[in-house]
């Protein structure tokens, strides 16, 4: 409460700083009902009984954990061990979305860099050429990049015909036809945020780091990049939060073989698996592993700015 | 939202999924949920003139998507909807089935014989065939000329088509071709038979270069893979569009299945749904949806209207004697196992 | 003179962007131990100079000497020459210790050591309780000594300062004005300060160079440039003065007769003369005594009074049109004279100068 408000009533300084109560009532309520809900919903499914081939019975069980995190064997009588599978399956996703990330920021960093050190009138331009493949369909987009890196694509046959390899490159249902296919996907997340932090930056800071001996290199390092940070970690988790979800790139450019984090969950509600609890916990583990990560990296921020 | 569309084809299932037949005011509605790429505009225009009546589509792309929506609250909603075989049991147990009389359904005698009496509608009391085909795979004749009669091209493939292999990607259709070429029983809870099931997945992927149900086509015709398991009208489709494809019936035996148009509960339109069952009843109707999408109608009389690519497609002409099998719907117990036999082999 | 007193030697140096010349073969000597300002209008071009001795221009002509050595081919990274900046780009991410030991580190300063210098440093400009604060938690005036404190702390041969009180608010500036200039003294090495501001210039000052459209002007002690400026600009630019259009009559030894637009005649110390025959008469308001109307050099109507505190300003007008200032001190003997009377004005002798356009 506003040190203005001693009685408890709003302050007329609390209205318009936008914290009006009534003004803010109907946002809370569009939040608690379309993005707590759900979650919250998705919680409970996680602890529900499943019904076969989908729904689910109220009966609270941790069934769906257990599957998760133990393994009882193919028929289910084992003594239980630790069930690698599942964990195998999001380390695999974290791995791909990680290398993804990866991908984005080597591109986009540069990118970022060249857009903000153009003139305001170029930089728009660059702006918008940055964002128009991103007017269509994502998996559009994927099927297309998909075309592209083929076997019997057009990049293969370019190099095979100007001779730069004999075989085709073998880049299709691959890790890295994924890590690419994410990469395509989530660029312009990854240059966005940075090309904003850029822009703001205050070029006299490399002046001053170059006029106090710092050459080049060490102005990147200690200075261009600290002060740019938040920038490139929020472009990181934009990139990375998505690409672990992801399933339209593992299935189209990886060929399916192996589950992602999204593809299993997919299963789950639309595939014959028809576990929904299952799904849901699954949503549940992999949500409190990204809660996570946003959570370190917001502590590490307060903590930084003290 | 797994489907994957061709370049080419992705007009058409815009045009498909968001289509909206007739004029804006007709007397009636129609709600259809529908495959992907399963039905022709022009049939459908043809209804609404006929009739008045506007027809709505969307589409999924699997039974168990199909499942899953009902499940999730779209019962209801929709009047008609493609179930296959073992589906169409699967919703009457769930309880997501109407039915309707004799009387309601005029054209019922249009049904040939052998379709009139099948397991998973003794009588046709809820639904009414809409075409059946089979699931094998076709091999490229380009890249092997060797004898493709035999499951294991799939499963334990000649050395030139090792890694250039894909494979649907639904249990329920590669694991009970697995089974046939193992001869074992579909459904089966023995643990050795299981246990071999898993295994000669787990060794066969090594050769499989992908996992795809919509990209089936496209693979063979791209040349990505030299292999494909695929619906037979699919791989007519492949054929047509230039790749030198072969459909197996491999003596091990190959999938039968039939897509039936089934009236669900809670039809918001049950009397347009009867009409449009009807329509398709018709000989040159059912023709219709048999030349686009190349598999078998399972109407008397549709001979005179087919094409005669599709009327003579090998693909829809098994050789005598090779054995067709209905993919089963498993009791729990059971599923459960092969579930885990499949996201062992995906992990 | 030998190079060694010389700091910074430039020569005939010519900046160009394109089809605009910022500098036009400009040439000055920085001594060592010396405050040495360059003063000017926005666009003279004395930021330009100043950016160009620290490598961050390249200069298209001329040479620039650090102690007898060019250094134009070296980047700014290897001249021992630090700056302080405008608006002092102080890295955010560090703290004020880590600002300063930043060019220690680089120029090769072990960690201990630089740890030393900068709580030294630190001590000269007073922060040292604050070494351990973040920039944005400092005030304008911390801010200010801490981009001061970064600069100096690698002993620099020449220290750059780019205008840096322009941040600050009047009072404080007045204050760092005297600590900057202390500060020179101590370090004892040659500090270039860019400035517009007129004042700072002379209060600080050892030399002052006047900068206009890519020219020098005059370069001369604070005392040379305010009394004897050369041209009507520093004359003009340098404090207030009154230019009075006259006639020339005669020049002889740096003495010229002049005829006041009163008609009255009058001698003073010549400058520069328009070729015409023609001049300005520049005249310091507070070089100007009241008279009785018809007693003094000219007669002028008094049009406002203007209260300053320590000065009252009368702006008067000439019969021809020309406005004049005069200055006079707040004291009580002083008789103002009232507004629209004539009054007479006596401009002392040798405190005039007659200068060309």
């Amino acid at each position: 409460m506003a040190a203005g408000a001693p009685d408890g009533a709003s302050s007329k300084s609390d209205i318009y700083a936008g914290n009006g109560p009534r003004l803010m009532l109907p946002v809370w309520v569009f939040i608690g009902l379309f993005l707590l809900l759900p979650v919250a919903l998705m919680g409970v499914y996680s602890f529900l009984t499943k019904e076969f081939r989908g729904g689910v019975i109220w009966d609270f069980t941790l069934t769906a954990y257990d599957q998760f995190f133990l393994d009882r064997g193919l028929f289910g009588d084992d003594p239980a061990k630790i069930e690698w599978t599942y964990i195998g399956i999001f380390w695999r996703s974290i791995w791909q979305a990680g290398m993804a990330t990866i991908m984005c920021l080597l591109i986009g960093f540069p990118t970022a860099w060249f857009i903000a050190t153009r003139d305001a009138k170029t930089r728009s331009i660059w702006l918008f050429l940055i964002t128009i493949p991103y007017w269509v369909n994502l998996l559009i987009r994927t099927v297309s990049m998909k075309f592209l890196i083929r076997d019997t694509g057009p990049l293969n046959e370019f190099l095979m015909w100007s001779g730069v390899i004999n075989e085709p490159l073998g880049l299709i249902n691959t890790n890295f036809a994924v890590q690419l296919g994410l990469f395509y996907s989530y660029l312009p997340f990854m240059v966005l945020p940075i090309y904003a932090a850029v822009e703001r930056y205050d070029f006299s800071l490399s002046e001053a780091a170059a006029d106090l001996y710092a050459n080049v290199w060490t102005i990147l390092r200690l200075v261009i990049l600290p002060v740019v940070k938040p920038g490139i970690i929020a472009g990181c988790i934009l990139v990375f939060v998505p690409s672990l979800g992801a399933f339209l790139a593992p299935d189209l450019l990886g060929g399916a073989k192996t589950f992602m984090i999204g593809s299993l969950i997919e299963e789950q509600f639309k595939g014959n698996a028809g576990n929904w609890p299952f799904g849901a916990a699954a949503s549940m583990i992999l949500l409190s592993i990204v809660m996570a990560v946003l959570l370190i990296y917001a502590r590490s921020q307060t903590k930084g700015d003290k | 939202m797994k489907h994957l569309l061709t370049a080419t084809a992705f007009v058409l299932a815009i045009a498909g999924t968001a289509s909206m037949a007739g004029t804006a005011h007709a007397e009636g509605k129609l709600s259809l949920y529908h495959w992907f790429e399963y039905i022709p505009q022009d049939l459908l225009d043809k209804f609404s003139k006929e009739y008045d009546v506007d027809v709505t589509m969307d589409t999924f792309d699997s039974n168990e998507a199909l499942l899953a929506s009902l499940k999730a609250g779209k019962l209801g909603s929709y009047d008609l909807a493609v179930p296959g075989d073992y589906m169409v049991d699967i919703l009457r147990q769930e309880g997501m089935l109407d039915t309707f009389t004799a009387a309601e359904m005029p054209n019922l005698g249009n049904i040939e014989d052998q379709w009139l009496n099948v397991p998973f509608d003794q009588g046709r009391k809820s639904t009414i065939p809409y075409q059946w085909g089979s699931t094998s795979f076709s091999v490229n004749r380009d890249v092997y000329q060797g004898p493709i009669d035999t499951t294991d091209i799939v499963f334990n493939p000649p050395e030139e088509l090792k890694g250039k292999i894909n494979v649907l990607d639904t249990s329920g259709e590669t694991l009970t071709l697995a089974s046939l070429h193992l001869g074992i029983p579909q459904c089966t809870s023995d643990r050795t038979q299981l246990k071999a099931l898993n295994d000669l997945v787990m060794n066969a992927k090594q050769y499989w270069a992908s996992f795809g149900s919509d990209i089936a086509k496209d693979v063979l015709v791209s040349g990505d893979a030299a292999v494909g398991m695929i619906w037979s009208g699919f791989s007519a489709k492949a054929r047509a569009e230039g790749a030198n494809v072969e459909y197996a019936f491999p003596k091990q035996g190959y999938i039968v299945w039939m897509d039936n148009v089934a009236l669900l509960k809670d039809a918001p339109n049950r009397d347009n749904a009867l009409k449009f069952m009807n329509f398709l009843l018709e000989p040159e109707n059912a023709a219709a949806v048999t030349n686009y999408a190349n598999y078998s109608a399972g109407v008397k009389g549709v001979m005179p209207f087919l094409t005669p690519e599709v009327a003579n497609s090998p693909e829809s002409n098994p050789p005598k004697g090779q054995k067709g099998v209905f993919v089963q719907a498993c009791p729990e117990e059971v599923q459960v196992m092969y579930d885990a036999i499949w996201t062992n082999l995906k992990k | 003179m030998t190079s060694s007193d010389i700091a910074i030697d430039i020569d005939n140096v010519v900046k160009r962007y394109g089809a605009f010349t910022a500098l036009h073969g400009v040439s000055m000597q920085i001594h060592a131990n010396e405050f040495f300002t360059l003063l000017g209008p926005s666009g003279c071009g004395k930021t330009t100079l100043l950016r160009s001795i620290a490598g961050f221009e390249d200069v298209n002509e001329g040479a620039i000497r650090l102690y007898g050595n060019d250094i134009a081919p070296l980047p700014p990274h290897k001249r021992p020459i630090n700056t302080v900046f405008q608006q002092y780009a102080l890295f955010p991410h560090m703290t004020v210790t880590e600002n300063v030991m930043f060019g220690l580190r680089r120029s090769g300063w072990s960690r201990i050591e630089a740890a030393t210098r900068a709580d030294d440093v630190l001590k000269l400009v007073q922060l040292s309780n604050f070494a351990d604060r973040k920039p944005a938690q400092l005030s304008g005036g911390q801010q200010q000594r801490v981009a001061l404190a970064r600069a100096l702390a690698p002993r620099p041969k020449v220290l750059l300062l780019d205008e840096p009180l322009s941040a600050l608010d009047l009072k404080l500036r007045q204050a760092v004005r005297v600590e900057l200039k202390q500060i020179q003294r101590e370090t004892g090495i040659a500090f270039i300060f860019v400035t517009h501001d007129q004042e700072e210039a002379l209060t600080m000052s050892d030399r002052i160079a006047v900068m206009s459209s890519g020219h020098v002007q005059q370069i001369g002690t604070p005392r040379e440039i305010y009394e004897t400026p050369i041209n009507r600009f520093v004359a003009d630019f340098i404090g207030e003065t009154n230019l009075l259009n006259v006639t020339v009559q005669s020049v002889s030894e740096g003495t010229a007769q002049v005829i006041l637009p009163s008609g009255h005649p009058f001698s003073c110390p010549a400058a520069t003369v328009n070729s015409d025959g023609t001049g300005h008469l520049s005249v310091r308001p507070e070089r100007i005594e009241l008279c009785p109307a018809g007693g003094g050099d000219l007669d002028v109507k008094v049009e406002s009074q203007v209260y300053l505190g320590t000065d009252i300003q009368l702006h008067t007008r000439v019969a021809d049109g020309e406005k004049m200032i005069v200055r006079l001190q707040n004291a009580q003997s002083t008789i103002l004279p009232e507004i629209d009377t004539v009054v007479g004005l006596k401009i002392e002798a040798g405190a005039a100068r007659l200068l060309a356009d």
